[in-house]
């Protein structure tokens, strides 16, 4: 019998820490029972998610198809050798153990061949956290060193890539080599022996059938990395691969609709954070489809036609505002752009200033084309009738200012017609200043010409000008003066506008309405049918109405500024237009044509903007801009021979 | 008794001890081991071979003598039709050889054919190999694709002396590019480990979207120059069915492969000439 249990009964200071302990061992045991039965559910959700790790596969983006069906946009496959980090732990382990073994022996000698006085007290230790980094960069670089045999390539690996790969996406493979051809992905599927940690990995990147086509309208995507915040809130830790996001274009804009839905891995980790066991997985879903109002016949035939100058063409269904066709030149290969942007590629474009998209996101004078506008303006103001007449000498004076005609010694006497067809700029001076800038701006603002068109893509320029007053107090801080009007009314001085708007001006004015709803998604025959373009009838009488259809229609007659345009069994009406204008202190000439085809039944209007920069250049809307337009023209009749009232071919 | 008790351990200590010692073994005694091992065995094999062969000698002497005239008149038939389509494919090459002198174009790559008996079948789920009478005597190469008349058998994996060890195309360790005929993009083809009942099967996996195939319109699955392995246009099987793979844009399938995959006696291994042979050939 101890001491203590003698003593225990009476001794108080022992009852005391008996008791003490009791309590303290009573209060272990209520806590042990509370986390064992009570909150065990808890502790175990919390160790589930230390140990599970998941791994979110983005879905392959929908395809885009032009209106009969064409893929424009698809997926291809992206290939890519790739190696789990798992699988080369024992390699990382055994080339550590000889670079240590080489190291210490280096270190080692080198100590013993410094002079006895130079010597440390101790050794040098070797650096062991960096010869681990360099023993994984020499096996990870050795499994490229096979890759570049097999493929011929020449790639490797920065220590930086590895560092950051190891750290932030241990559970993803490792990216060795990216982007291999069919070639050297079926070498490496051949030569690389079933069971290497070398995987070849298909993934994939979005795919041009049509290279440089409508490149801008359909716009590319960028790989970036999923914000967290779209990560299940689970407490689980996520690991992604990058997704593919819209950056311009129809891409852009429909991206929630093209992005994918993205699959799962759920992965059971040892304590080192490498994979162990796979616990589940959801296969990724491919996104929606995207059907365009492009017809890529149209585009291709405007992408041809526009060659190497810089400009746009835009062709509008009159009926349903579809638009059919939409190039912007300089262009650029979009399969380029995939899977990823070089520099030198970005660079290029940066310089030729392909990025931007000259049908919508830049604006211009629209030069004579804007006559037409003018005209509508003067009709409905009571000053301007078909048998309105100027005697043109090539000169008006406004002022102390002499603004000049582009025919050099004067069209002689004309009426409305004979102005359109010649584009007499006397006559829309003398017009303008009639019927004032006030008139001129509210008519261009009925034709929605100082507002976007509202199109399905991205980054449509606000910078659109139809000047008034008002706007020139404001924006130059200077008073109107009659010159400015004399500018205007010819489509010249602070007027901007895009080719979209100008084609849908010209589609507008086809069906008699002031405005056009321009879409890039095919209409189904129903929508179709049910388009509400809002705006209104133009209101004009039927005299004015045909005075300037006969204007428009002999501008692609025999004697006309579009005679060029002329396809014989097709009766076309348009304008031509030639402006300058200074851009980044350069002048630029412009050549404009608008148009419509048939006459008898409008169903195609056309929009052709030419860009000259060099004052060498000779531009002019009927033999640089009308071409462009006669070749949509002709694609139209060989597309669609019925709605351009040819016998079809069948 | 307690003796006793250990006696029965004994045969698990000494498979543990001969673990341990292979185990430490360096790669390279390994690696001589292994080969000397198939070494020592092949002489056996070739020599059973020969003596299959004998018996089957023997068998035919059997036959009547109006059987055997039989056989060798079809026996000439056969021949003089063969040696008909041999010259023509020789036109044919020498034709090719002229046309891509005259166009600079850089020359298919020829192969010299080494038909070889095949001498023993290693089968099982997880590998699938055959061991052929051929070996380094007659130049046969590692990595040479073996083909026979219903298309590709395999690749050669291991060269002896007198034997060489093929993995046949059902072999789960067996992996080749592929395409499927008329679609120049490429797929992969994979072994997958067999049932040991029915008729061998692969994987094909990569697959494009757009194709489709049922059993109605099986697509063909056939070898692709790409690998630089196999010539192109070789039949692989037939793929009756693809679905969705993992990616969620590439399709995978099973691949019927030829039920006579399994039952060869002659293959030809594809041996590679280097230009130097192919400029000696040319016309």
């Amino acid at each position: 019998m101890s001491q203590v249990d003698v003593h225990r009964g009476e001794n108080p200071r022992i009852l005391f820490f008996f008791w003490i302990i009791i309590a303290a061992t009573l209060v272990l045991l209520v806590g042990l029972g509370w986390r064992q039965l009570v909150a065990s559910r808890k502790y175990e959700e919390i160790e589930k998610r230390q140990t599970e790790r998941r791994i979110l596969n983005p879905g392959p983006r929908g395809d885009i198809y032009d209106r009969k069906g064409n893929l424009l946009v698809g997926n291809r496959a992206h290939y890519s050798a790739v190696v789990y980090l798992d699988d080369l732990r024992p390699e990382f382990r055994r080339e550590y153990a000889n670079i240590i073994r080489a190291e210490r022996t280096r270190l080692q000698e080198e100590y013993q061949s410094t002079p006895q006085a130079d010597q440390p007290q101790e050794p040098p230790i070797p650096d062991y956290y960096q010869l681990q980094w360099t023993a994984r960069e020499n096996v990870i670089q050795r499994y490229i060193d096979e890759i570049n045999r097999i493929t011929g390539r020449d790639d490797s690996l920065s220590m930086n890539k590895i560092i950051r790969h190891f750290n932030e996406q241990l559970l993803l493979p490792l990216p060795l080599v990216e982007d291999l051809n069919p070639d050297q992905y079926a070498r490496l599927v051949e030569q690389v022996p079933v069971d290497s940690p070398i995987k070849v990995h298909t993934g994939t990147a979005r795919y041009y059938p049509y290279g440089t086509a409508a490149a801008h309208t359909l716009g590319y995507v960028q790989n970036v990395t999923p914000d967290p915040s779209e990560f299940p809130d689970d407490g689980i830790k996520t690991f992604t691969f990058k997704k593919k996001v819209g950056k311009t274009g129809l891409e852009r804009s429909f991206n929630e609709l093209l992005s994918g839905i993205a699959g799962t891995e759920l992965w059971r980790v040892d304590p080192l954070g490498f994979q162990d066991t796979r616990l589940e997985m959801v296969a990724p879903q491919q996104g929606g489809d995207l059907i365009t109002s492009i017809d890529i016949d149209l585009q291709l035939a405007a992408e041809t036609a526009l060659g190497e100058r810089k400009g746009a063409a835009v062709a509008i269904d009159i009926k349903t505002g579809e638009v059919l066709t939409m190039a912007s030149h300089p262009s650029f290969d979009l399969n380029d752009l995939s899977p990823y942007i070089p520099r030198a590629t970005f660079d290029d474009i940066n310089e030729r200033g392909a990025w931007l998209n000259r049908a919508v996101q830049l604006s211009y004078p629209p030069g004579s084309t804007f006559k037409l506008l003018t005209t509508i303006a003067g009709m409905r103001a009571n000053t301007i009738g078909p048998e309105t007449q100027h005697d043109c000498q090539g000169v008006y004076r406004v002022g102390n200012r002499i603004f000049r005609c582009h025919a050099r010694y004067g069209h002689g006497v004309v009426d409305t017609a004979a102005a359109i067809e010649g584009s007499c700029n006397v006559y829309y001076y003398a017009e303008g200043l009639r019927m004032g800038i006030d008139v001129l701006s509210a008519e261009a603002m009925r034709f929605g010409l100082d507002q976007k068109t509202g199109i399905e893509l991205p980054y449509e320029t606000s910078r659109i000008v139809v000047p008034t007053k008002s706007w020139k107090r404001e924006q130059v801080g200077a008073g109107w003066v009659p010159g400015d009007t004399a500018n205007t009314a010819i489509g010249q001085g602070f007027l901007l506008v895009t080719p979209l708007q100008m084609a849908s001006f010209m589609a507008s004015l086809a069906r008699g309405e002031t405005r056009t709803q321009p879409t890039l998604l095919a209409l189904s025959p129903e929508e179709a049918g049910k388009v509400a373009h809002g705006g209104e009838p133009i209101g004009l009488s039927r005299e004015n109405w045909l005075a300037i259809w006969e204007g428009m229609q002999r501008v692609v007659g025999t004697d006309g500024t579009g005679r060029l345009v002329q396809i014989d069994g097709l009766r076309i009406a348009g304008k031509t237009g030639t402006a300058d204008f200074r851009a980044h202190g350069e002048e630029v000439n412009l050549a404009w044509f608008i148009g419509c085809a048939p006459v008898e039944d409008p169903q195609i209007a056309v929009a052709v903007m030419v860009e000259g920069s060099s004052a060498a250049d000779s531009y002019h809307g009927g033999s640089t801009a009308g071409p462009v337009a006669k070749d949509i023209f002709l694609q139209f009749i060989e597309e669609y021979p019925e709605r351009a009232g040819f016998p079809s071919a069948e | 008794m307690a003796n006793r008790r250990l006696d029965k351990f004994k045969p698990l200590v000494a498979l543990g001890v001969f673990l341990v010692a292979w185990w430490v073994v360096p790669i390279g005694v390994k690696a001589f081991l292994k080969a000397s091992f198939s070494e020592f065995q092949a002489p056996a094999w070739v020599a059973s071979s020969y003596l299959e062969d004998l018996e089957g000698f023997w068998a035919r002497r059997m036959h009547s003598k109006r059987e055997l005239e039989l056989a060798g008149q079809e026996i000439a038939r056969a021949k003089s039709y063969y040696q008909f389509n041999a010259q023509r494919a020789e036109t044919l090459q020498a034709e090719i050889r002229r046309l891509e002198a005259i166009l600079d174009l850089p020359s298919r790559r020829e192969y010299r054919y080494e038909v070889a008996r095949v001498i023993r079948r290693d089968l099982s789920a997880w590998w699938q190999h055959l061991i052929l009478r051929k070996g380094r005597d007659y130049d046969i190469p590692n990595g040479a694709a073996v083909v026979f008349s219903g298309g590709v058998v395999g690749r050669v994996v291991e060269v002896n002396a007198f034997t060489s060890r093929v993995e046949l195309i059902s072999s789960p360790n067996f992996r080749m590019a592929a395409q499927f005929e008329g679609d120049p993009r490429p797929v992969v083809y994979e072994g997958v480990p067999q049932s040991g009942f029915g008729d061998p099967v692969g994987r094909v996996s990569d697959a494009p979207q757009d194709l489709m195939a049922n059993s109605n319109d099986p697509l063909q699955l056939v070898s692709t120059h790409l690998g630089g392995t196999f010539p192109p246009g070789l039949s692989i099987g037939e793929v009756v069915w693809l679905e969705p793979g993992s990616t969620g844009i590439f399709q995978a399938g099973e691949v019927a492969l030829d039920p006579d995959l399994l039952s060869l006696h002659e293959v030809a291994v594809l041996i590679p000439l280097n230009p130097i042979e192919i400029e000696s050939d040319a016309p």
